[in-house]
């Protein structure tokens, strides 16, 4: 609850205290538990670099989907449908590293990766290593719905999206004026350091979501890592590791060093500790975060919804841009710790 | 205490449509891929290179739904995953969709102790066997006369018993050796007469492979897309860990009740830190084999 809210809720209760003494209150009905959150990436975004200009655009990229995924659950959508729309959003937005202005690979292309999950069922669709697809959480989206598998990669995944009547674009959409320096950058960097490169993987777009129907949903979609080799896959496509989803525990989507999040199967371990140890979602984030992640050397952070509509976002990296909105009133927007 | 388990899929291989001849092929591969792993422990190797080495043979036994003589797909080509985890410092490296990689196992390595990486796939995948020094294959070197059959009996939409399951035998091993370190691999071509890029739960880590010394490892085959869903390995793991299942609770619960109530089948080999080994299908068969240092030896597939 916001500070602003409380003098109105103070005098809502005491214009409430007559009636609810003369009368024992029934219980009032449940609000819907509707949430929503999304991550625009965790990783190095040094805040010296950090113009009020470019800040504002994140915000606003930010504000946009958080306020698209939402709308959809407020009229009684699914939770599905809020974080394809979210997701989508953030997709098409070319600061974040997805979609139209993704990283590019070691061959200066966008090789984009994708998973959703939904929570009922549980069923999941995911793409890995397309080059053509506009909007992967779509094509992800489409192999959970059309197809009997969960995961298709590169010229097969994209044939089935041709079979689906999706159109293809020409690489040359993704690509980016900020991504081809970055990867320019990267290359020199990579170069001078003997050709061992540390790519930087910041921007992935995720979703976590609680619909009225108490379904959870995750979404997620990158374009990896810049200079990153060609194949390479990290773990946003990857069922359990950067995106799981089930009704029985929570829904999380993560983002930052990969191949940790792989080896840790990082979404699903937090789900399997609010599951089996009954720990709360919060604390399961903190212990596979800061304790497992931070100890294997991995950064990152996640973002995470449960069935009662708790949203969790933490990091251990500078930083996150990330958003939140709820049923309570909770709207926030964010990139630092503290803010 | 040392202890290997290797398994050659879990399918629907009709009892009475196995004639013994066939039979003894099938036994014959597995004993070659089991001793092969377990010697590697015997004479103190790494549980790594024992789950390597037997997944290798089973690769290159035209028998199995991996490397030579793997799965085709609607294209008449092979298409190949493979993965393997080190539970000592939780490594892994995984490959998929592969055309050209005579033995996706060792690929897979490759990744894990030679690239930054855990997971590539397709050509990027086949460029960095080539950066590593590994000679590729024409893909016709994985296609054998059987697999072809199997592929236009599965077009015409009839079954052919005679050989292994058209959405399974995959290959895989989980081993413990004498330092306590558990490793798992699996490698396989997926199902008959699939649709090109489509990826099952063998080459993703937690899902059809996952090792994490103190707990346990496991390897999985079956229908891939529920074990994907289910995360299944990770999930036998975390059942271990978190709720303190026995091995063999932990992997009859997938098996019997989540994978069930999900609609999949499949089997599932694991072995724990005490080097206990736990084996288990939901299918009328799954080509199997264990070997442990307290004398045990069993080859079995019913």
């Amino acid at each position: 609850m916001s500070r602003l809210n409380m003098p109105l809720v103070t005098a809502l209760l005491l214009l409430a205290g007559p009636a609810l003494a003369a009368k024992p209150p029934a219980p009032p009905p449940a609000a819907p538990p509707i949430a929503l959150a999304i991550h625009g990436g965790a990783g190095v975004i040094d805040p010296a670099k950090m113009t009020p200009d470019k800040a504002a655009g994140y915000r606003a990229g930010l504000a946009a989907a958080l306020d698209a995924g939402y709308a959809v659950l407020e009229r009684g959508g699914s939770s599905l449908d809020a974080v394809s729309v979210a997701v989508r959003m953030l997709e098409d937005d070319p600061q974040f590293n997805a979609g139209r202005g993704a990283v590019l690979n070691q061959d200066g292309d966008a090789e984009l990766d994708a998973a959703i999950m939904d929570g009922h069922g549980p069923r999941a669709g995911a793409v890995a290593a397309v080059r053509h697809v506009k909007n992967p959480v779509e094509l992800a989206r489409l192999v959970m719905e059309k197809s009997p598998h969960v995961l298709l990669v590169g010229e097969g995944a994209e044939e089935f999206a041709l079979e689906q009547g999706i159109v293809l674009v020409p690489r040359g959409y993704f690509r980016t004026r900020a991504r081809i320096t970055q990867l320019e950058e990267d290359k020199r960097a990579a170069e001078a350091r003997g050709g061992a490169a540390t790519p930087q993987g910041t921007g992935t777009v995720g979703a976590v979501a609680l619909d009225r129907s108490g379904n959870l949903a995750a979404a997620t979609s990158t374009g990896g890592l810049s200079n990153k080799h060609r194949g390479r896959v990290g773990d946003s496509p990857l069922i359990g590791a950067g995106t799981y989803a089930s009704n029985d525990s929570c829904a999380v989507s993560g983002t930052g060093d990969g191949e940790y999040f792989i080896r840790a199967v990082l979404a699903y371990d937090i789900c399997a500790l609010v599951q089996y140890k009954h720990e709360p979602l919060e604390q399961a984030v903190n212990e596979v975060l800061h304790g497992k992640l931070t100890a294997a050397g991995g950064e990152g952070g996640v973002i995470a919804v449960d069935p009662a509509g708790n949203i969790v976002m933490d990091f251990n990296s500078v930083g996150m841009f990330r958003a939140a909105r709820d049923a309570h009133g909770r709207r926030e927007i964010a990139m630092y710790r503290d803010r | 205490m040392h202890a290997i388990a290797i398994h050659g899929g879990a399918g629907a291989v009709p009892r009475a449509s196995l004639s013994a001849q066939r039979e003894q092929r099938f036994r014959a591969g597995l004993e070659a891929a089991l001793d092969g792993g377990y010697a590697v422990l015997e004479r103190g190797g790494s549980s790594l290179d024992a789950v390597a080495t037997a997944v290798r043979i089973l690769e290159d036994d035209p028998c199995y739904n991996a490397g030579h003589g793997a799965a085709l797909t609607r294209d008449g080509a092979v298409e190949l995953d493979a993965a393997i985890m080190d539970g000592k410092q939780m490594r892994a490296g995984a490959v998929a969709s592969l055309r050209h990689v005579k033995n996706p196992v060792d690929l897979a390595r490759h990744v894990m102790e030679k690239s930054r990486h855990v997971l590539l796939v397709g050509p990027g995948a086949e460029e960095f066997a080539l950066e590593e020094g590994l000679t590729l294959v024409p893909n016709r070197y994985f296609r054998t006369a059987e697999r072809l059959e199997q592929l236009q009996a599965e077009q015409r939409g009839e079954r052919v018993s005679e050989l292994v399951p058209a959405t399974q035998g995959t290959v895989g091993a989980v081993a413990r050796d004498d330092a306590g370190n558990l490793a798992a691999a699996t490698s396989t071509g997926g199902m008959t007469n699939k649709r090109p890029g489509r990826v099952g739960d063998s080459p993703i880590i937690g899902a059809g492979t996952y090792a994490k010394n103190g707990v346990c490892a496991v390897s999985a085959t079956g229908h891939g897309e529920y074990f994907i869903r289910a995360v299944a390995a990770h999930h036998v793991c975390a059942a271990v860990e978190y709720r303190g299942l026995a091995l063999e609770e932990a992997v009859r619960e997938m098996l019997h009740e989540v994978l069930p109530a999900l609609g999949g089948d499949g089997g599932l080999i694991a072995v724990d830190h005490a080097g206990r080994i736990a084996m288990d299908f939901s299918t009328e068969g799954m080509f199997r084999g264990a070997r442990d240092s307290n004398g045990r030896r069993d080859i079995s597939i019913y």
